[in-house]
């Protein structure tokens, strides 16, 4: 006399809004864009199936590989100036603000986070009214300190341009990590700390030995955000330097390609497909770099109990 | 080698004098207990003699060496907690052997050093373990392990057998008792239990409020207390305080344990109702309610039967009664 489990109608109800709202907004909009890349115009203005065609164009032709590896190139850059600079500071200003005899230590969290929460159009503005040569304050305050001849042109020049740009979004965004960080280091219980006092394991030993090893979990997670984010990113650039991504698209990243290849720009006409064809690679690259994190990096990461 | 004197050492945070003047001194292989009730600063004194706190004023002196400004790790002491404060990402051996190794000390040694603390506390076949991977009764061992391996002038227990279980705290504190007569250390050792402080002390320091109240051999503290809140604390169940002019008694207080207290069917010196029954098997213990002294606890050895709200009287030694002054001093 089995009775039959009676269908859990509540799991189907309770998930549905979540669901439906995700698929409208992701799932769909995201398969629109795989599919939308595989067709393409022929003479006639008439939609056609071209399979892969669109990405042997990306890939193949050299207009076409040549901008997408330069935007690519761009964004790895980008990346890496964020990996390098953004992370390793934000993690020491946590460790600073987490300092006990650090005063004011609420004020300096604030402080740092403000540019954060400001917009990027504020943003790549200010930063190209404060380094602009002719009515800027760069080249002001270097003068005032008699470093004028440091001074060059760095949002116009094709060698700076997209440093000046990393490191204007380190600045904006360094909060982050230092709040994530700053959040690991106060969950490590004092006794802990305590214990590494008392095994004389003090200082720059202390962090290196005891704490990094228990934060490594949160530098991971920041590490794939700072990469989505970058490889997402479009704003700043587009903002500081226009959708040409200037000089002589120096600054170009795979967004501010994609949008230009998509909706068109001056000359250029918008070619949906194409564009379709391009955020269809820059959802792979993404795809990679989280399933690389997720199965090689983060199985190998302990999560600590305390 | 291991000997503590504290000479009038306080402690304040802020305007709140949290230790108000100590003195004392732990002789060398002694097992201290520090005991008292919480917030009476038992903690706080060990954590200064740790060097985690600073002294407000005051001496800290190990072996004659005032450390009062010298770091944790260099005062040669040793600390387990009471969360055990293992590192979490470490195994077994490398908390064990972190110390040495950042005192520099050779491989081979700190291998030799972790193995034979091992061995003593059995935690051979966990080395290659993580903290995580052991249940409380083995961190806690390893927290131990860790201490032992410093070879320190000085053991710092802090609430070590609060997070274990009933069963495991009794084994815990054998094995601890054990330790300390093979290495013949210094041991300091902070509980608010009194039985943890009876079983295991050479000498107990009760606290109060900042102050030292009675230093004493456990059975010196529980014959002879000074007053009536060391009087109140050692000894399980507490010492009844019965109104002593209304026993007409000398004595403002007069304390009576509750194992001193007889039943007497017929005429006692005080009559009291039955107000409820604990049966322990091996004892029993009765509460019974007199008008003037209030609640009183009786111990009686074997099982006994009452029935509630039965009058009893009961009977005591006048040798075996403690008496205090308004101020719960002791007169004699």
């Amino acid at each position: 006399m089995a009775q039959r489990k009676p269908v859990r109608w509540h799991i189907v109800v309770f998930l549905a809004p979540a669901v439906l709202v995700y698929t409208a907004l992701m799932i769909v909009p995201l398969f629109g864009t795989l599919n939308l890349s595989l067709f393409n115009l022929d003479e006639t203005k008439t939609r056609l199936f071209v399979g892969l065609a669109n990405f042997a164009t990306l890939f193949g032709d050299p207009r076409w590989s040549g901008a997408f590896w330069n935007a690519l190139a761009n964004n790895a850059w980008f990346f890496l100036v964020h990996m390098l600079v953004q992370n390793p500071v934000g993690i020491l200003l946590a460790a600073l603000l987490s300092s006990p005899r650090l005063r004011f230590s609420a004020f300096y969290r604030t402080a740092i986070f403000i540019p954060t929460i400001l917009s990027f159009v504020i943003v790549g503005f200010v930063w190209k009214l404060i380094l602009s040569p002719i009515w800027g304050i760069a080249p002001g305050m270097l003068d005032a300190v008699g470093l004028k001849s440091l001074f060059a042109p760095w949002l116009g020049k094709e060698e700076y341009a997209l440093t000046t740009l990393a490191l204007i979004s380190v600045w904006q965004f360094v909060g982050i990590p230092m709040m994530l960080i700053y959040a690991a280091l106060l969950s490590i219980p004092d006794e802990v700390i305590e214990a590494a006092e008392m095994d004389g394991v003090t200082g720059w030993s202390q962090f290196w030995k005891i704490k990094l090893p228990l934060i490594l979990p949160s530098i991971g997670i920041i590490s794939i955000l700072t990469f989505v984010g970058n490889f997402n990113a479009f704003d700043l650039i587009y903002v500081a330097q226009g959708a040409l991504a200037g000089p002589n698209f120096a600054t170009d990243i795979l967004g501010t390609f994609l949008y230009r290849t998509f909706f068109g720009f001056q000359l250029q006409l918008g070619d949906p497909h194409m564009g379709a064809t391009i955020a269809t690679a820059m959802f792979g690259i993404i795809l990679v770099g989280v399933c690389f994190y997720l199965f090689a990096i983060q199985t190998r990461l302990r999560r600590y109990q305390f | 080698m291991g000997t503590l004197n504290l000479t009038k050492v306080t402690k304040s945070f802020g305007a709140t004098d949290v230790i108000k003047g100590v003195d004392l001194t732990v002789n060398d292989g002694e097992f201290c207990v520090f005991v008292g009730p919480s917030g009476c600063g038992k903690s706080t004194l060990l954590r200064m003699i740790a060097g985690l706190e600073d002294v407000s004023s005051g001496d800290v002196m190990i072996d004659g060496r005032r450390v009062n400004d010298v770091a944790p790790a260099k005062r040669e002491i040793a600390m387990v907690f009471q969360s055990y404060a293992l590192y979490p990402h470490l195994t077994v051996r490398d908390n064990m052997g972190l110390a040495l190794k950042q005192a520099g000390v050779p491989k081979a040694e700190i291998a030799q050093a972790t193995d034979k603390a091992a061995a003593m506390l059995s935690l051979d076949a966990l080395m290659e373990r993580r903290p995580a991977e052991l249940s409380g009764g083995q961190r806690q061992r390893v927290a131990i392990g860790r201490a032992i391996v410093r070879r320190p002038k000085l053991f710092l227990f802090d609430e070590p057998l609060s997070n274990l279980d009933a069963a495991l705290r009794v084994q815990t504190r054998i094995e601890i008792a054990r330790l300390h007569r093979d290495l013949g250390a210094t041991m300091i050792y902070v509980t608010h239990d009194q039985v943890e402080a009876m079983t295991l002390a050479d000498r107990i320091v009760v606290l109060r409020a900042g102050r030292v109240e009675q230093v004493g051999a456990p059975m010196e503290l529980y014959n002879n207390p000074a007053n009536t809140f060391v009087a109140g604390f050692i000894g399980s169940p507490q010492m009844n305080f019965l109104n002593g002019e209304a026993l007409g008694l000398r004595a403002a207080t007069v304390g009576v344990r509750p194992e001193h207290l007889t039943l007497d069917r017929g005429a006692g010196k005080l009559v009291a109702k039955v107000s409820h029954l604990e049966k322990l098997g091996g004892e029993t213990l009765v509460y019974v309610v007199n008008p003037t002294h209030g609640l009183i606890t009786i111990r009686l050895f074997g099982e006994h039967e009452f029935a509630v709200d039965e009058e009893i009287s009961l009977n005591y030694d006048e040798n075996k009664l403690f008496f205090f002054d308004e101020d719960g001093q002791r007169l004699y």
